[in-house]
């Protein structure tokens, strides 16, 4: 990588996810993500960056999960804090991302129990959080604003902040410092538009993650793979309005034509292979975080990584 | 058949069910404000139905209205669909109005060297001694004034015939006019008694929107007399695109008969006002842009529009003026200015000529911005141009109370960062009624500066303030309460409205930086930045740089040129050694297709922000955002 790496000046910066006791929070362990100062993987010899980590996604109401995964997991998705802990101990997820997909259902307003759900969770399991707030601009504030408090001192990575719709999620993780989750449409132009909304409204380089918006393999995922490329050489060449770590999220493999149509036998391992290649390129783009719905996915990436990052370990903050 | 009645004048007409009721405001010949061409898409065409029905779908088009509107019978008058008698009001404000249109071209000295002269002779009447041919006496006598050799001039058959009438019943007593021809000079004209004098000569711009003449004596060079009004083609559709296809579906005749009225309407108000003869008016200059230009010369345009868009024709052209139409001198010829390409016209080859620009050592960027915009870049060895669709949010298109620079257009504003309250003039100071193009920049400059608006544009609705609200669809800022406008309803921006600004002014920076990439420039070798059009004229430079409409530099490097294309064709008018040199300029102009260039989208996007995405190419803005961000209380929690 001639292209970059003589006259580079920059590095990606640092996100810390999760707060153990020591550091004010009641997680197990938290991650320190960012760091390198090299293309993907180029450089880890050297002891730069942090191996890929896993997220393992669940969520609070699980009529708006893939049935694949339901049917997979049985009744354990309608408990959250019993599948984050699952997730944690079973799965081998690396964090733990929370969908709160109970704010989906119309007319949706009983926050109180976004708090409950909050609380669950973080007792469920000592990994990081990251939360996924609603999805509608109307609740956007009471609702993150009711996940910022819950998780104070956990150092939570909330989303998803969007250059129409930031201003809530920002304002929640400036109260209660947690890191925002902003994400981008494929785009280095619009990646960049969004951390400069986000810096100018107060939210530091140090508490975002970029998420590129990869969509699944079949995609076109070549134009993903070039956006990344582009985010990671413009920060390495010194703009720190994208020197942040990248975080994405395979969950389109699971609703593609080939896995839909699969025949029913074959179907989860389908759904399995596509979920792992297509998060498996996105950490070879670039992701320092990938998210995955399928249980089954976790340990193939897990294992994948550890032979592609030569055994060594996650980077503890 | 249907009849409508349209009100308040009454007229009436009668159509064919079916019609729609634009047809019939068409038909009434209803000067009518339809910006899209009809298309259902500009909301501009409103009509009240007062009696009778039209087949209309309010569900579609309601976003256009308010409620009140709805329920008085709004409709847009290119989608209602007639089909019985019917009464329709058309509101005054959906009619095209008196506009302020740029007339005073800065002067720049050129040398005067017409290429149509006057000599008056006195001939002695041919004998039995002497009896050469009327034609040779009178070339002879115009020799001997000091006018070109007898044998470089010839005439037309029509002078001819006339000729022997004029000298005899003018007692040998003409004046004859001469133009230069390739390869002579022709008599074009021939008329009893001294009248040397009385030469003109008129430059035209042929603009989409206006068509702007100006007449000049072709004996000295003086300005004798300005006029200029709507291209009555609009008629056929407001932009560009509307106008070609209408040529497709046959309309080509109309619209060619349509460009000659309009420039022969300018031509008879300037010399009504002068109180000069059309028919002593022996030249025609017409600069304008590629299209209008072959609609002009009555060559299809249709060609220009799609794939790989060429032109006919690209190189300057001379023809009579009676073979387009031009009511001027029987014999006078119509020069018309080439073009680069079917996108960079000759209103643009005379923008270049106008500036100057291709004449310095130094490089200069000119932007020339209305319906469409163009971009040249270079300076006397060579240049590089782009074009484009800007969309119409600068003429106040696409912005629900966006409007021309009519009067009642807020045309400066500027708004009080603490308080939010603004502060506006309008165009003959009436009581305000929309925005026109100079005022939206203000506006979002300010809306800015203030923290309004983030960086994309959108408005912070956090902000508590009457001022900022949430409107029917979108977020909005209130200009002017209903109490203080000129058509009782709160005048308001909203975020859709700065939306397609945003788009408007990004595609113009992103042409610019796409061409300044090219060529290896950036901004601080740029020695001035040229605007060419009315707009350049009205807007404030300072707020123009702000938004990042065009790249920062000094304001002081910013010059308006005003209208180029009509100064460029005085230019040529009174200075034929110019009109040499527009082929030359038009071949050393590079034509850069955006669409071809695939760095362009990524420039746009990156200019899709307030002012670009990049703040170190706005070094000057980025200290101003700075500022303005340490005035305001810290925001985060809405």
């Amino acid at each position: 990588m001639s292209e970059n790496s003589p006259d580079s000046s920059g590095k990606i910066g640092y996100v810390v996810l999760g707060a153990t006791k020591a550091e004010g929070g009641t997680r197990t362990v938290s991650f320190r993500l960012g760091g390198e100062s090299d293309l993907p993987f180029i450089g880890m010899n050297t002891g730069q960056g942090s191996i890929p980590l896993v997220a393992f996604e669940i969520c609070d109401d699980p009529e708006y999960w893939s049935p694949i995964v339901t049917s997979y997991t049985g009744d354990l998705s309608n408990d959250a804090r019993e599948w984050a802990g699952v997730a944690e101990k079973q799965y081998g997820a690396d964090i733990i991302r929370l969908y709160l997909t109970s704010t989906k259902r119309r007319g949706f307003d009983n926050f109180s129990s976004i708090t409950t759900v909050m609380e669950e969770v973080l007792s469920g399991t000592g990994l990081p959080l990251v939360v996924e707030g609603s999805n509608e601009p109307a609740i956007d504030s009471d609702v993150f604003q009711r996940c910022g408090e819950a998780g104070e001192g956990e150092r939570l990575l909330l989303g998803t902040a969007e250059a129409g719709r930031y201003r809530s999620v920002a304002a929640a993780a400036l109260a209660y410092h947690h890191s925002v989750l902003a994400q981008s449409p494929i785009d280095i132009n619009l990646a960049k538009q969004l951390n400069i909304l986000l810096r100018e409204i107060g939210v530091k380089a140090d508490h975002i993650m970029i998420d590129p918006y990869t969509g699944t393999l079949g995609y076109g995922f070549e134009y993903s793979y070039s956006v990344m490329e582009r985010i990671r050489s413009a920060a390495l060449k010194g703009d720190t309005d994208l020197a942040m770590p990248m975080i994405t999220s395979a969950t389109d493999s699971l609703s593609v034509k080939e896995v839909r149509e699969a025949d029913p036998a074959a179907l989860e391992d389908i759904a399995v292979e596509w979920e792992f290649y297509a998060a498996l390129s996105s950490a070879i783009a670039g992701s320092s975080v990938v998210c995955v719905r399928h249980p089954k996915t976790v340990p193939l990436l897990k294992s994948a990584f550890r032979e592609l990052w030569a055994g060594k370990m996650p980077g503890e903050a | 058949m249907p009849t409508v009645t349209f009100l308040p004048s009454y007229r009436k007409i009668t159509v064919d069910a079916g019609s729609t009721v634009l047809d019939a405001i068409q038909r009434a010949q209803i000067q009518m404000n339809v910006v899209c061409g009809g298309q259902g898409k500009c909301g501009k065409c409103v009509v009240f139905i007062k009696n009778g029905s039209v087949e209309f779908d309010r569900e579609k088009f309601g976003r256009f209205f308010t409620a009140e509107e709805l329920a008085q019978g709004a409709c847009l008058a290119c989608e209602a669909v007639i089909g019985d008698d019917l009464h329709v009001l058309i509101p005054e404000s959906s009619l095209i109005q008196q506009q302020k249109i740029l007339m005073e071209s800065l002067g720049i000295e050129t040398v005067f060297s017409p290429s149509v002269w006057k000599y008056y002779v006195e001939l002695s009447p041919p004998t039995l001694e002497d009896p050469s041919p009327d034609l040779t006496r009178l070339v002879w006598g115009i020799q001997k004034q000091g006018g070109p050799l007898a044998e470089k001039m010839y005439a037309p058959l029509d002078v001819l015939r006339w000729m022997p009438r004029v000298l005899r019943d003018s007692g040998w007593r003409v004046t004859a006019t001469l133009a230069l021809v390739p390869g002579g000079f022709r008599i074009i004209d021939l008329e009893k008694g001294d009248t040397r004098s009385e030469i003109y000569g008129v430059a035209i711009d042929l603009g989409t929107t206006t068509v702007v003449a100006y007449i000049r004596s072709l004996a000295d060079g003086r300005i004798v007399g300005i006029a200029s009004n709507y291209n009555r083609q609009i008629s056929c559709g407001e932009d560009i695109l509307s106008r070609v296809n209408y040529a497709r579906k046959n309309g080509l005749p109309k619209l060619q008969a349509l460009a000659a009225e309009s420039i022969n309407l300018a031509i008879t108000t300037a010399a009504n006002g002068a109180g000069i003869d059309r028919e002593d008016i022996y030249e025609v200059v017409v600069a304008g842009n590629t299209i209008m230009t072959h609609i002009l010369l009555g060559i299809d345009p249709a060609y220009m529009i799609e794939e790989p868009y060429v032109p006919v024709v690209r190189r300057y052209l001379t023809t009579a003026a009676p073979r387009l139409g031009i009511e001027v001198a029987q014999d006078a010829s119509v020069f018309i200015f080439p073009a680069v390409s079917d996108f960079i016209g000759g209103d643009i080859i005379a923008d270049v000529l106008a500036s100057g620009m291709g004449e310095k050592d130094e490089i200069s960027l000119l932007v020339d911005i209305g319906t469409n915009f163009e971009v040249v870049l270079g300076n006397r060895e060579w240049m590089f141009s782009c074009a484009g669709a800007a969309g119409p949010a600068l003429e106040g298109g696409e912005v629900l109370f966006g409007m021309r620079a009519n009067p009642g257009a807020i045309e400066r504003i500027s708004i009080d960062p603490i308080t939010l309250e603004p502060e506006f003039q309008t165009i003959n100071s009436v009581k305000p009624v929309g925005i026109c193009g100079s005022g939206l920049i203000d506006l979002l400059a300010d809306l800015l500066r203030a923290c309004v608006v983030d960086r994309t544009g959108r408005i912070n609705t956090g902000i508590i303030h009457p001022r900022v609200r949430q409107g029917d669809h979108f977020p909005e800022y209130v200009i002017a309460w209903k109490t203080e406008t000129g058509n009782n309803k709160d005048i308001v921006i909203t975020e859709n409205d700065i939306k397609n600004l945003i788009m408007s002014k990004a595609s113009i920076l992103a042409a610019c930086i796409t061409l300044m990439k090219q060529a290896g420039i950036t901004r601080n070798e740029l020695s001035a930045i040229y605007f060419s059009g009315a707009f350049g004229n009205y807007i404030n430079k300072e707020n123009a740089i702000m938004i990042g409409l065009i790249p920062e530099v000094a304001i002081d490097h910013i010059r308006n040129i005003g209208n180029g294309a009509v100064e460029g064709a005085n230019m040529a008018l009174i200075n034929r050694k110019k009109r040499k040199t527009l082929d030359e300029i038009a071949k050393n102009i590079a034509y850069i297709e955006l669409n071809a260039e695939p760095s362009f989208m990524d420039e746009y996007t990156g200019s899709s922000f307030l002012p670009h995405t990049d703040l170190a190419l706005f070094p000057r803005v980025e200290k101003m955002l700075d500022e303005c961000r340490l005035k305001k209380i810290p925001v985060g929690v809405p």
